[in-house]
């Protein structure tokens, strides 16, 4: 009788556990991974279904107005309960500057040295098109 | 006996396991909606010429105040008190108005404060900034046991200033989320017009190309500004504010912004992928012109913090 209760507590303080990442303590986990010289100043949040049949994957999008002269970094942090990995993607109008995934590689983070202030576009999606969460944190590089 | 409390947890258990499930899909069809509190809408109800949709893109577009703090102590200024408006004038905002707009004036002042590790000043910035937004009913945003903690040591200030920064950007989201985007609109108005006051006046006196060109290119951000308080142009407070701040854009009208082309390059420093952008942004600003800019800035921010 002991062991079923303890096994039954486990599986629900488990359930607990992994489903509780999706939330604004991912904003947190990622936000205080970020390096020494890194100063926190925008997140962004995405939630995505996985891609329907048919359909094309769903993508968040949000614009950021990037200064001159300042070296930014995008950090990638995913909530361990979903199997999608994302990829951020940064955009000047429509010409690709950077991304957080290249030559089939995810990257943590990446940083772009802005020569130019302007409105950039970032795109989040999940590799494959596969349902995720994830946090994208902007800081500014000292 | 046995049975039957056996059957028990394991029927408690299963419904604990469902009503999780249920909350996830829940959140997975909202996304973050952490911020549920109900709050007021707006009084007038007439449609807004700016979607809701596009005045979130507009706000969110604007720079953060730690950015152009940043810039200043970068450029060696040394730190000034007169620059800030005073923690003691709180009392005189009694409306909303005034509130929503000195809010985000001591919002830019407290990243100001922080980037120059003012600690036990930032402390009374804090109070000031719990008294107006408790006033603007979202005081909820701010952990002030927290914020007035870090502020009383220095080796906490990258903690500081990320609850700051984070605080105003999820009270902003709510704002907006319960349709009180005149208030986000009001705040982010403090925030960009103290960011340019305290540019101004630290380059009047220690000139700086870089303050100089982060000046011309607020250029870019006042017509995104204006349309969303053009929003709330039917309201006399709203409009005489509007009139201000073209008045300011009038003094931009001479300032160009040219591009050199240039393609981005990928390299990997240190094991980090680093994207170098090529293309260049060239701000032409005169030094009259941002003495005239720096005149005007003072006269808008002086109506507004009185």
């Amino acid at each position: 009788m002991k062991k079923i209760v303890i096994i039954l507590i486990s599986l629900i303080v488990f359930v607990f556990v992994v489903k509780s990442q999706c939330n604004s303590s991912l904003v947190t986990i990622c936000s205080s991974g970020l390096a020494k010289n890194a100063m926190y100043l925008k997140e962004l949040k995405v939630k995505l279904k996985a891609k329907e049949a048919g359909k094309k994957a769903p993508i968040a999008r949000y614009s950021l107005m990037l200064n001159k002269g300042n070296h930014y970094r995008i950090s990638v942090c995913n909530a361990k309960e979903f199997s999608g990995k994302a990829i951020v993607q940064l955009y000047d109008k429509d010409r690709l500057m950077g991304s957080s995934y290249m030559g089939k590689k995810h990257y943590p983070a990446f940083d772009f040295i802005c020569k130019k202030t302007a409105v950039y576009k970032v795109l989040i999606s999940f590799e494959g098109g596969k349902s995720g969460c994830a946090v994208g944190i902007l800081s500014m590089i000292d | 006996m046995i049975r039957i409390s056996k059957f028990f947890i394991f029927v408690v258990a299963l419904s604990l396991l469902f009503s999780c499930g249920g909350t996830s899909e829940n959140t997975e069809s909202d996304g973050f909606d952490d911020f549920s509190v109900p709050d007021s809408v707006l009084a007038d109800d007439e449609p807004l010429v700016v979607s809701e949709q596009a005045m979130e893109g507009i706000i969110s577009n604007m720079s953060s105040p730690v950015e152009m703090a940043s810039l200043i102590k970068e450029s060696g200024a040394q730190f000034n008190y007169k620059y800030l408006n005073s923690s003691d004038n709180i009392d005189s905002y009694n409306t909303g108005f005034e509130q929503a707009l000195n809010l985000g004036i001591y919002g830019a002042d407290l990243g100001y404060l922080n980037m120059y590790n003012k600690t036990g000043t930032v402390l009374s910035y804090i109070t000031s900034i719990k008294t107006l937004s408790d006033n603007l009913k979202v005081g909820q945003f701010f952990d002030f046991s927290t914020l007035k903690r870090l502020a009383t040591n220095s080796d906490n200030l990258d903690s500081l200033m990320y609850i700051s920064v984070s605080s105003f950007d999820q009270m902003d989201v709510f704002l907006r989320e319960n349709n009180r985007s005149d208030v986000s609109a009001l705040i982010v108005t403090g925030v960009w017009l103290e960011g340019l006051y305290l540019a101004t006046q630290v380059v009047k006196e220690t000139p700086n190309k870089e303050i100089a060109e982060r000046i011309g290119e607020q250029k870019l951000m006042m017509n995104d500004l204006l349309l969303i308080l053009n929003n709330f142009k039917r309201n006399k407070k709203f409009f005489e504010l509007i009139e201000k701040i073209n008045k300011i854009k009038d003094l931009f009208k001479e300032v160009t912004i040219t591009y050199e082309v240039g393609e981005p390059e990928a390299v990997e420093v240190d094991g980090i992928l680093t994207i170098v952008q090529n293309e260049t942004s060239i701000v032409n600003i005169t030094d009259e012109q941002i003495n005239s800019i720096a005149t005007e800035v003072e006269n808008v921010r002086n109506f507004i913090v009185k």
